[in-house]
């Protein structure tokens, strides 16, 4: 007798096969002695197993029993009634976080387009600095180029004439900004 | 919510249906009625007083909980006991975590030790009394694992079908007529071998 049809039999005596199968089975169990023999034990088995199972009873009185029953529902009760309590900044919190990050992405996009992006030709007013001189002796006049991105300043002194005797000095255009 | 006291002969549907009204003294009345099979399944499963006495308590309180969701299909101390059975094979899954599997343990699953194991062909029981009979069954059923006994008590105590209990203990039906063949076969043999040392 192989293990499946060892199992095959203890499935028959337990109501678990089909009609076909269970008859298969019985005739496999009445031709075969290992095989009645083995079903005899299976029943006797389920049998006294079944019908005797062993009485036992809750050590603790009623009273008592039903104290820590009771004691451990109001405790489950007011936990419950916490978290409901707790529940609306719970939900508040868990809907407005993802909007406040959408939030902080869209704001951070538009900041950052508005600081990356490249000037624009009439812009260039932005990049207007302007040039104080305090001397009385020399004076400037400034040129700034955005396409060149430079800025000139054109020193010379007063009493000479501006077109023959200037002096060139270009200067960065970070310094003045 | 009632507080009179309750008369043994209210059936226990219409103590339901109170307590599923928030009636406590319904349910305290349910629970006096009911607590010893509870408890008395907790035990058979678990083998200890105290755990038995503390997933019994937790099965009032989850039914207490989940009381309305009852409908009826089954009898209130059926629907309870389902309740305390699935804490205690949640607690048994815990257990097992925590304990490495023994080699007569392995052998158990793979099927090699009950066929090695003979035929009782006497029947170990007779001219027991009954007292003396459960003691026996009692100190058998203490020898078996976790698996094999709580296989053995939900298919013979609690009349559950192969599928049902392979579903409740997540396991597969070969595994549950394994283990359930395996728990009977051990089951006589330990029997016989009471009834042996009775005789000599």
């Amino acid at each position: 007798m192989n293990w499946e049809q060892q199992l095959e039999l203890q499935a028959w005596i337990d109501g678990e096969l089909s009609a076909r199968d269970a008859r298969r089975v019985a005739v496999f169990a009445e031709s075969n002695a290992d095989a009645r023999l083995l079903v005899d034990e299976l029943r006797m088995a389920k049998a006294f197993i079944s019908s005797n199972e062993t009485e036992v009873t809750v050590p603790e009185t009623r009273e008592f029993y039903w104290s820590q029953v009771q004691s451990r529902i109001e405790r489950a009760e007011s936990v419950s009634e916490t978290s409901s309590v707790l529940s609306w900044p719970f939900v508040w919190r868990r809907l407005v976080s993802p909007l406040s990050g959408l939030a902080l992405v869209a704001f951070l996009a538009v900041v950052s387009f508005n600081t990356f992006r490249g000037p624009a030709i009439d812009d260039s007013a932005r990049f207007m600095v302007e040039v104080e001189n305090l001397s009385d002796d020399v004076g400037s006049i400034s040129y700034r180029s955005q396409s060149e991105n430079m800025f000139v300043v054109y020193l010379y002194k007063k009493d000479q004439d501006a077109d023959s005797d200037a002096q060139t000095e270009p200067v960065d255009d970070s310094f003045f900004q | 919510m009632a507080t009179q006291p309750e008369k043994p002969d209210v059936p226990d549907d219409r103590l339901v249906r109170r307590a599923q009204r928030g009636d406590m003294v319904a349910f305290e009345e349910l629970l006096g009625r009911h607590r010893d099979k509870i408890y008395a399944r907790a035990f058979s499963m678990m083998r200890n007083e105290d755990i038995a006495s503390d997933l019994s308590q937790e099965a009032w309180v989850k039914g207490w909980q989940r009381l309305k969701q009852f409908q009826g299909d089954s009898s209130f101390v059926t629907w309870m006991t389902r309740i305390v059975i699935n804490l205690c094979l949640d607690q048994l899954r815990k257990q097992k975590r925590q304990r490495a599997e023994s080699i007569e343990h392995l052998d158990e699953e793979l099927g090699g030790v009950e066929r090695q194991m003979p035929v009782v062909t006497v029947n170990p029981t007779e001219g027991l009394e009954r007292s003396e009979l459960r003691a026996r069954i009692d100190r058998a059923l203490n020898l078996l694992s976790h698996e094999h006994r709580t296989v053995l008590i939900l298919h013979e105590f609690e009349d559950l079908e192969y599928k049902e209990i392979a579903k409740r203990m997540e396991c597969s039906i070969g595994t549950v007529m394994s283990r359930l063949f395996y728990a009977r076969r051990k089951m006589a043999t330990l029997m016989a071998s009471y009834k042996r040392e009775e005789m000599g």
